[in-house]
């Protein structure tokens, strides 16, 4: 066959010449162009046929196959590029996805529509990022206003609890473990607020806890009530609860009315003391002038009457018709409708003297008298007839507390009430006040018999001894002369009154300058009455002093020993229940031989070889004792 | 660690970067893979997917008529 047709594409082309000259020319273009095709196959566009020809009809091939080569690579190109902006485009969606931000489609493509698509992305990107910008701040706004609202619930004055639905404790605030005495870790999410309700009002508060979760308006929002403080003490207070709007939170506040109650009722007895007064005032008039005529006929009568059997029933009439008039005086001074006398300017000084030799005999010999009074003498404008009463009443008192003798000390001085003192006692305004105090060793009284004594009637005596007027007429007089009066009394110790008569406003001579008052020591307070404990531990903080806090003796030496090279002075209460003031200071010396020590009292007292104050003092005289004793001056 | 290898041999461009693309998620940050071909354009697809992905050519290695490319992810 070969020899038939020398040439390979002769048959292919039917071509006739036998020995044609362009034979290898037509090969070599032949297999050019199968080699590019099968190339341009393959995706490869990298060659070209660069062969030129006088043979159109292989021209033509050469140019058509380049056509198609050039066609095709735009093809290819158009594809890749397409190909390579979505995979682009794709690597950035997904780092977006990822939360990749700093991504950024490519807009740079020469396809219009992948150019497109990365504007697209880039633009939606944005909106995005601003969106999640705007909830950023939105989200940091929140915070701040989550902060602010905590520490605005924290340091609020006002005790703050928030509820679960469970009744557990989710938060409390600092005014909440100041008033409780728990901590926040003891009791946020440990502890549920049942645990603070006295057992009586549970069942009530509880079932107000739920109705309030079916409907806020089914349970009263404000209401008293009592709640146990870690010591066990019941305490009164004042709930105002809402519901946190979205949950089945409740959020509590608790304020503290025990005081507020104290001292509502004592204006309450204040305000009952002066209408019995009036009442029993306008009653002893009328009563006064029918005993006139029951005394004056009486009296006629015995005058008139011979017989002696006769005028002995008129005298006994006579006699009871005396007593009757007696007590209606009585009645009278009380309501202060009997006047005994005129309001004079006397010495307190002199009128003690004398009084306390004058009543000598009355107290007999077993009761010992002691009159502390101070070196500067003191005057004050008052009736003299209604000291006598007031100071007679006292001591009869006195007297009658010591059926086995005793001491029965009468003290005057001039004191100065600051505002610290009106915070603890409300009925006492700031200001210079003269106090008398009488002080009796005797059988002292207990709880309800104090609450009791001024109100008219009402005697612990024998019925013929006591017409139960006494104190009440003393605290009318005391009254008159806008004074108070106090009373301290522990069963078995004794009793101190205490009157307080407002002076006329002058500048004190002896005023203290309150520079030299300040410290900068450590202090141990120990009392018992948290009170009397936490109002003496902030002035002392506000005088630049660092204090400790015990309510008992045990504590008291437990803090000490743990601070023993701190703590320069310990203020101690003499009367504690467990350990007594007097043992306190004792354990303390034993760990300290030259811990410096105060004893407080509620009493005037004055013992051997130890130094005590008596807690009604003004706070600038507390400071004082504590600065000399510090400073060594006493 | 053992390297990644990903044989796109028989598919024709742009194939291999689309499938490159779409397997792209699975690989870790920092991974080493060798990516081996036989288009004609292998080697150019490649380079422009590194190019705009920001991604570093290792090597690249002919092996008769295929290409492997590595590349840092």
């Amino acid at each position: 066959m070969m020899e038939q047709y020398p040439c390979p594409y002769r048959k292919l082309l039917n071509c006739s010449i036998s020995d044609c000259k362009y034979e290898n020319e037509l090969i070599e273009i032949l297999n050019k162009c199968i080699e590019v095709l099968n190339k341009i196959a393959e995706g490869d566009t990298s060659q070209v046929i660069d062969i030129k020809t006088q043979k159109a009809c292989l021209q033509s091939l050469i140019d058509t196959i380049n056509k198609a080569r050039n066609e095709i690579e735009e093809f290819i190109n158009l594809n890749h590029e397409l190909a390579i902006g979505i995979c682009e485009h794709f690597d950035v969606l997904r780092r977006l996805q990822a939360g990749d931000f700093s991504a950024k489609a490519s807009e740079d493509s020469s396809l219009e529509i992948v150019k497109m698509l990365g504007q697209l992305i880039n633009r939606q990107k944005n909106r995005f990022v601003d969106y999640i910008n705007k909830i950023k701040e939105q989200h940091e706004e929140m915070v701040k206003l989550y902060e602010q609202e905590r520490v605005i619930l924290s340091s609020i004055g006002v005790s703050i609890l928030i509820s679960e639905e469970d009744m557990t404790v989710e938060f409390v605030n600092e005014e909440f473990e100041r008033l409780t005495g728990y901590t926040k870790t003891e009791v946020e999410g440990k502890m549920k607020w049942t645990e603070f309700i006295p057992e009586d009002i549970l069942p009530m508060m509880v079932e107000f806890h739920k109705l309030r979760r079916i409907s806020p308006s089914l349970a009263p929002s404000q209401y008293e009530f009592k709640f146990k403080d870690k010591n066990g003490n019941i305490r009164d207070a004042l709930l105002t609860v809402a519901m946190i709007p979205y949950t089945k939170k409740s959020i509590a506040s608790i304020i503290d009315i025990t005081e507020r109650k104290k001292i509502q009722e004592q204006r309450i007895h204040s305000q009952k003391m002066e209408s019995l007064g009036m009442l029993s005032g306008r009653v002893a008039h009328e009563f006064n002038n029918i005993l006139s005529g029951i005394l004056g006929f009486a009296t006629l009568l015995n005058s008139k009457i011979e017989d002696s059997i006769l005028k002995n029933l008129i005298q006994k009439i006579i006699e009871a018709g005396e007593r009757a008039r007696d007590l209606a005086k009585n009645l009278l001074v009380f309501s202060r409708k009997e006047e005994l006398g005129e309001i004079q300017k006397i010495s307190l000084n002199e009128y003690l003297i004398k009084f306390s030799e004058f009543i000598k005999p009355i107290i007999g010999r077993d009761i010992e008298l002691k009159l502390k009074l101070p070196e500067n003498e003191i005057f004050y404008r008052i009736n003299p007839a209604h000291l006598e009463v007031i100071l007679m009443n006292l001591v009869t008192n006195a007297r009658d507390a010591m059926p086995e003798g005793g001491e029965l000390a009468i003290g005057l001085k001039e004191i100065s009430l600051d505002l610290e003192y009106h915070y603890t006692h409300p009925l006492i305004k700031p200001g210079r006040y003269i106090l008398l105090c009488i002080t009796d060793t005797g059988i002292g009284m207990d709880e309800q018999t104090k609450q009791r004594i001024f109100e008219p009637f009402f005697t612990t005596k024998p019925k013929d001894k006591g017409t139960g007027l006494g104190l009440s007429t003393v605290f009318g007089l005391i009254k008159k002369y806008n004074g108070h009066i106090h009373v301290y009394s522990e069963l078995g110790k004794g009793t101190t009154f205490k009157i307080y008569l407002p002076q006329e406003e002058k500048k004190s001579s002896a005023s203290i300058n309150k520079e030299t008052l300040k410290g900068h020591e450590t202090l141990l307070i120990v009392d018992d009455d948290a009170q009397t404990r936490q109002y003496l531990s902030a002035f002392l903080k506000d005088y630049g002093y660092e204090v400790y806090e015990a309510q008992d003796g045990k504590k008291a030496v437990e803090i000490f020993e743990k601070n023993k090279d701190k703590i320069a002075l310990c203020l101690i209460d003499l009367v504690m229940p467990g350990i007594s003031g007097i043992e306190v200071m004792r354990q303390i010396k034993n760990i300290n031989a030259r811990a410096k020590t105060i004893i407080m009292s509620g009493h005037p007292i004055e013992f051997k070889n130890i130094i005590s104050i008596e807690k009604s003092i003004s706070a600038d005289e507390i400071l004082l004792k504590i600065r000399n004793m510090l400073d060594q001056k006493e | 660690m053992a390297i990644r290898v990903l044989d796109y041999s028989g598919l024709k461009c742009p194939y291999p970067i689309l499938k490159l693309s779409a397997q792209y998620p699975q690989f870790k940050e920092g991974e080493i893979i060798d990516i081996i071909g036989d288009c004609p354009t292998f080697e150019k697809d490649i380079k422009a997917w590194c190019n705009k992905l920001g991604k570093t050519i290792l090597n690249i290695e002919k092996q008769g008529n295929k290409i492997k490319v590595t590349i840092r992810i």
